[in-house]
């Protein structure tokens, strides 16, 4: 016999993203889901965020890699707590893995979680995690046809993070460009452009978190 | 790449349902899959193939999978027009704005099975 369904796919990943987003919003955590090709800087991004909100904000990151506790350590050094999900082949993070770690912290003591995605330009953007807000990295070496090539990416992001603007004299890239195209695919994402590692930028990202975290706890009173 | 883990949640949904009705063979899922979904239908046929011959069990033998497409489809919030979009998703081709909203080209569901 024939039985009508008519069920999402990703229907048990949206329960479980509901339930994170639920403890989230009970704890007041501002959740920050960071998606982006491989290398494009993610980790350096969020290693320079850390040490700019710290001090004034309890930090937390959750890590996604195939394999490794290379970039929780690298955040570990920061003084900030970080957890490492290896995904052993996935090429995504998906809510019930971001459920699962979730009891490694207290989020009570948590103001900011991050999550690094998993360096990918098409799973991770159709997985809600939970977050409250999406964004994508893209650094400038990686050149423009990023944008149009991966337009499920950013059009699903609200934020997209230039970064390694500090090689722009090496490379064949066009901010203007970028962001027509952004402008053309996503009208609702901003672009912030900036350089992790020479921190030329950062206070704008910065400032952007902070509002984030303002909003998110106005909300909530 | 990820089609062997979203068959695999569809194959979760599917016999959840089937053990709440008491059903112990699924010969035929069918699926509605949006041009914008991230997944792609061969990939998924191949996943499938791939768990039929791992779950010979509850997958019958001669088990099919039926692939329903939903193209993309988009609405401009300035002057109404409905489009395809192109990679420019937002930019309407009738009035050049970037208003766009997408309506429709990214489901992905099981529309129904049968099994017995």
């Amino acid at each position: 016999m024939e039985i009508k369904l008519n069920t999402d796919v990703l229907s048990d990943n949206n329960a479980a993203a509901m339930h994170n987003r639920k403890q989230f919003s009970n704890t007041k955590t501002l959740v920050i889901n960071v998606m982006s090709s491989p290398g494009a800087g993610k980790t350096t991004l969020l290693e320079k965020t850390v040490k700019a909100l710290q001090g004034k904000y309890r930090i937390g990151v959750i890590e996604g890699d195939l394999a490794t506790q290379k970039d929780a350590d690298r955040i570990r050094a920061t003084g900030a707590k970080a957890v490492q999900i290896n995904t052993h082949g996935g090429c995504h993070l998906d809510a019930r893995m971001i459920a699962k770690v979730l009891p490694s912290f207290d989020l009570n003591q948590i103001d900011i979680l991050f999550i690094e995605n998993v360096g990918n330009l098409v799973c991770p953007s159709g997985y809600d995690l939970g977050q409250s807000h999406k964004i994508a990295v893209l650094s400038v070496p990686e050149g423009n046809d990023k944008i149009p090539k991966y337009p499920t990416m950013f059009n699903r992001t609200e934020m997209v993070i230039l970064n390694k603007i500090d090689l722009l004299p090496m490379v064949d890239f066009s901010v203007e460009e970028a962001v027509e195209d952004l402008n053309g695919l996503n009208p609702n994402s901003r672009l912030i452009s900036l350089s992790a590692k020479t921190e030329e930028g950062m206070s704008e990202w910065i400032q952007w978190i902070e509002e984030a975290y303002q909003k998110c706890a106005v909300q909530r009173l | 790449m990820h089609e062997i883990a979203l068959m695999g949640d569809i194959l979760n949904i599917v016999v959840r349902d089937m053990e709440e009705k008491s059903l112990h063979q699924v010969k035929k899922i069918t699926l509605l899959v949006g041009d914008l979904s991230n997944a792609m239908p061969d990939a998924l046929r191949m996943a499938f193939d791939i768990y039929k011959v791992d779950q010979k069990d509850w997958i019958h033998p001669d088990a099919t999978l039926q692939i329903e497409h939903e193209s993309a489809k988009a609405q401009c919030i300035f002057c109404n027009t409905f489009y395809v979009p192109d990679v420019k998703i937002a930019l309407c081709p009738e009035c050049n704005m970037p208003g766009g909203k997408l309506i429709q080209g990214e489901t992905f569901q099981i529309i129904s099975y049968e099994g017995d």
